[in-house]
C-alpha cells in the first residue's frame, strides 16, 4: 500500500515536473508513456527487451553460482580469503566498464561479452557478502553440529548455508541491481543490441522521451528481478526475527 | 567408563599471551554415574567438557571412552549448550533430529524417536513450532531431547541451565534427574552453582582455575532417586554439610587467587 501511493506520487511530481519546465529535454510522464505505447507499437521494443533479458539471466546465473561458490570458499577458509580476497576488493571497487573492451577483444562483438560485462558487474558483491555472511555464522551453531558428528559438507549444507541465507540474499540483491546496470552499459558500449541499442539510438535522435521510455523499461526489468529475488528471500529468510519499528 | 589422564591444555589469547587451561587433569567417571564439574569462572570447565566431546585438541595426556582413545566427536557422547545452540531455520522437531539426520537415519524414523522425546521433555504439540517461539526453558528441553535422540551412553552438558530463571532451573533439574534415573546414562555436568552441583552429582569433581586442575572430587551421599523432591534434598543436613565445605574450599580459592594477583 506505502508502496503504490509512493509510486503515484512519484507519477504526479514527474507529470508536474515536466510540465511546468516545459523544455524537452524533461518530457512529462504522459508522453513517456505515449512514446513507449509508440515503440511498443512498431515493433522494436518486445524483441530489444527479449535480448537484454537472455543476457541478464544469463549473466546473473553465472554471477550467483559463482558469486556463492567463491564467497563460500572464502568465508569457511581463511587461506582461501588471503588469497583471493585482495582481487575481489579490488575489482568490486574498479569501474566494471573498463574490462568491456578486454571482453571486446577477446570474445568480441556479441552476446559472450556482454554477458561477462553483466557478470563482472554482479559477482564481486555476491562474492564479498556470502563471504561475510559465511564468516559470521555463529560458532556454536558449527560446533554443535560438529559435536554430532557433521563433516565439512553437513556443516555447510544443514548449518552455514542456512544460517547464512539473509546476508547472502541482501548481497543478491545488489547483485541483481548492479547486473540490470552492467546490462544496460554492456548493450550500449559493446554491441548495440537489445535495450542498450534503443537508448543509444534515441539518444542520438536527442528523443528524450525515447531514453525516458526505455529507462521505464530498464527499471520495470529491474524491480520485476528484484521482486523475484525477494520471493526466494522471504521463504529464506522467514525465521529471522525483525525490528520494525511499526511491527504490530 | 571415561578416564582423562594427565590432560594438558594452552591457547593463546587474542592478546597473545599464552593460557594454561587445563594442567595434569585426572578424572575417571564411572558408567551411569551423574558427575558434577564445579569451579569458578575461567577454571577451564567448558574446555574441559570440550575435550570430552571431541571438539579442541589438547596439548599432552589421554581421555578415553571404554578403553578407546577419543580423537574427535563420536555417536556415543552428545554435548547440550549452555546457549542452546539450536537452529532457529529449523522446526522443534527438525532440531531434535538433527543428529539423526547428520547419521543418515531414514524420514519416519527420525520424527518418530523426535515426536516421542518431545513427548517425554513435555514439549509435545511444539514440533511445528520455531525455537524463537520458545521459552529458555522450553528451548533447553529440545536441546536435551536432540541430546538424547541419538542414544548416547554419555551426556557432556556444559552450564546447560545457567540461562534459565531459577524456577525453571529447579524444574529442568528434576526433570533431567529423572531422563537420568530411568536411561542410566553417564552424566559430566559443568556448572557454576554449588547447589546444583551437589543436587544433582553423585561426586562433585572441584576445578580451581589458571591453571585449571582438579583440585578435589567430594562424594555426595545424597539419597537415590532424586528426583522426586529437589527441594526437600536442598533442606537436608548433608546438604548443607557439603555446600558449607565446597564453598570454604571455593573462597580458599579466590583467596589464593587474589594472593597471586590475578583477577577472580
Amino acid at each position: 500500500m506505502a508502496t503504490l501511493v509512493s509510486l503515484a506520487g512519484g507519477a504526479a511530481l514527474w507529470e508536474l515536473a515536466g510540465r511546468t519546465a516545459d523544455t524537452s529535454s524533461l518530457p512529462p510522464l504522459s508522453q513517456v508513456l505515449g512514446r513507449l505505447a509508440e515503440m511498443t507499437r512498431e515493433g522494436t521494443l518486445v524483441g530489444s527487451v527479449g535480448d537484454s533479458l537472455v543476457n541478464l539471466a544469463l549473466g546473473l546465473a553465472i554471477s550467483l553460482v559463482a558469486g556463492l561458490a567463491v564467497g563460500t570458499a572464502m568465508g569457511r577458509g581463511r587461506r582461501t580469503e588471503a588469497a583471493l580476497g585482495v582481487y575481489v576488493h579490488a575489482l568490486l571497487t574498479a569501474p566494471s566498464l573498463v574490462f568491456a573492451p578486454v571482453f571486446f577483444s577477446l570474445l568480441g562483438a556479441g552476446r559472450a561479452s556482454i554477458v561477462a560485462v553483466v557478470v563482472m558487474y554482479a559477482v564481486f558483491v555476491v562474492i564479498v557478502n556470502t563471504a561475510s555472511a559465511v564468516r559470521t555464522v555463529p560458532p556454536h551453531l558449527v560446533e554443535m553440529a560438529r559435536s554430532y558428528g557433521a563433516s565439512e559438507r553437513q556443516v555447510l549444507v544443514r548449518v552455514v548455508l542456512p544460517a547464512a541465507a539473509p546476508l547472502i540474499m541482501a548481497g543478491v540483491r545488489l547483485g541483481v541491481g548492479r547486473a540490470v546496470t552492467g546490462m544496460v552499459n554492456g548493450e550500449m558500449f559493446i554491441a548495440v543490441v537489445g535495450l542498450g541499442r534503443l537508448v543509444t539510438e534515441a539518444g542520438g535522435r536527442f528523443d528524450s522521451a525515447g531514453v525516458l521510455a526505455v529507462l521505464l523499461i530498464v527499471i520495470a526489468v529491474a524491480l520485476g528481478a528484484l521482486a523475484l529475488v525477494q520471493a526466494v528471500d522471504r521463504v529464506v529468510t522467514r525465521w529471522t526475527p525483525t525490528t520494525w519499528k511499526d511491527a504490530r | 567408563m571415561i578416564t582423562v589422564h594427565g590432560l594438558c591444555k594452552s591457547f593463546t589469547a587474542r592478546d597473545g599471551e599464552t593460557v594454561e587451561a587445563l594442567r595434569d587433569v585426572d578424572l575417571e567417571v564411572a558408567e551411569n554415574e551423574f558427575l558434577t564439574v564445579l569451579g569458578p569462572s575461567g577454571c577451564g570447565k567448558t574446555t574441559l567438557l570440550r575435550a570430552l566431546a571431541g571438539l579442541v585438541p589438547w596439548d599432552d595426556g589421554d581421555i578415553l571412552v571404554d578403553g578407546e582413545p577419543v580423537r574427535g566427536p563420536g555417536p556415543e557422547r552428545s554435548m547440550v549448550f549452555q546457549n542452546f545452540a539450536l537452529l532457529p531455520w529449523a522446526t522443534v522437531l527438525e532440531n531434535v533430529a538433527f543428529g539423526l539426520r547428520l547419521r543418515g537415519v531414514a524420514r519416519a524414523e527420525r520424527a518418530e524417536r523426535a515426536r516421542s522425546l518431545l513427548a517425554t521433555v513435555g514439549l509435545a504439540g511444539c514440533e511445528a513450532k520455531l525455537p524463537g517461539e520458545l521459552s529458555g526453558g522450553m528451548q533447553q528441553r529440545v536441546g536435551i531431547a536432540r541430546a538424547l535422540a541419538v542414544r548416547p551412553r554419555v551426556l557432556l552438558m556444559d552450564e546447560p541451565f545457567g540461562a534459565v530463571d531459577e524456577q525453571t532451573r529447579r524444574l529442568l533439574q528434576e526433570e533431567l534427574l529423572a531422563l537420568w534415573e530411568e536411561h542410566r546414562l553417564t552424566v559430566v555436568f559443568i556448572t557454576h552453582s554449588m547447589e546444583e552441583a551437589v543436587l544433582l552429582g553423585d561426586r562433585v569433581a572441584l576445578m580451581s582455575a589458571r591453571p585449571g586442575r582438579i583440585a578435589e572430587i567430594v562424594p555426595v551421599g545424597l539419597e537415590r532417586p532424586r528426583s522426586r523432591d529437589i527441594s526437600g534434598l536442598a533442606r537436608s543436613g548433608e546438604y548443607a554439610e557439603i555446600t558449607t565445605y565446597l564453598w570454604e574450599r571455593l573462597r580458599e580459592m579466590h583467596a589464593e587467587h587474589r594472593r597471586d594477583g590475578v583477577a577472580s
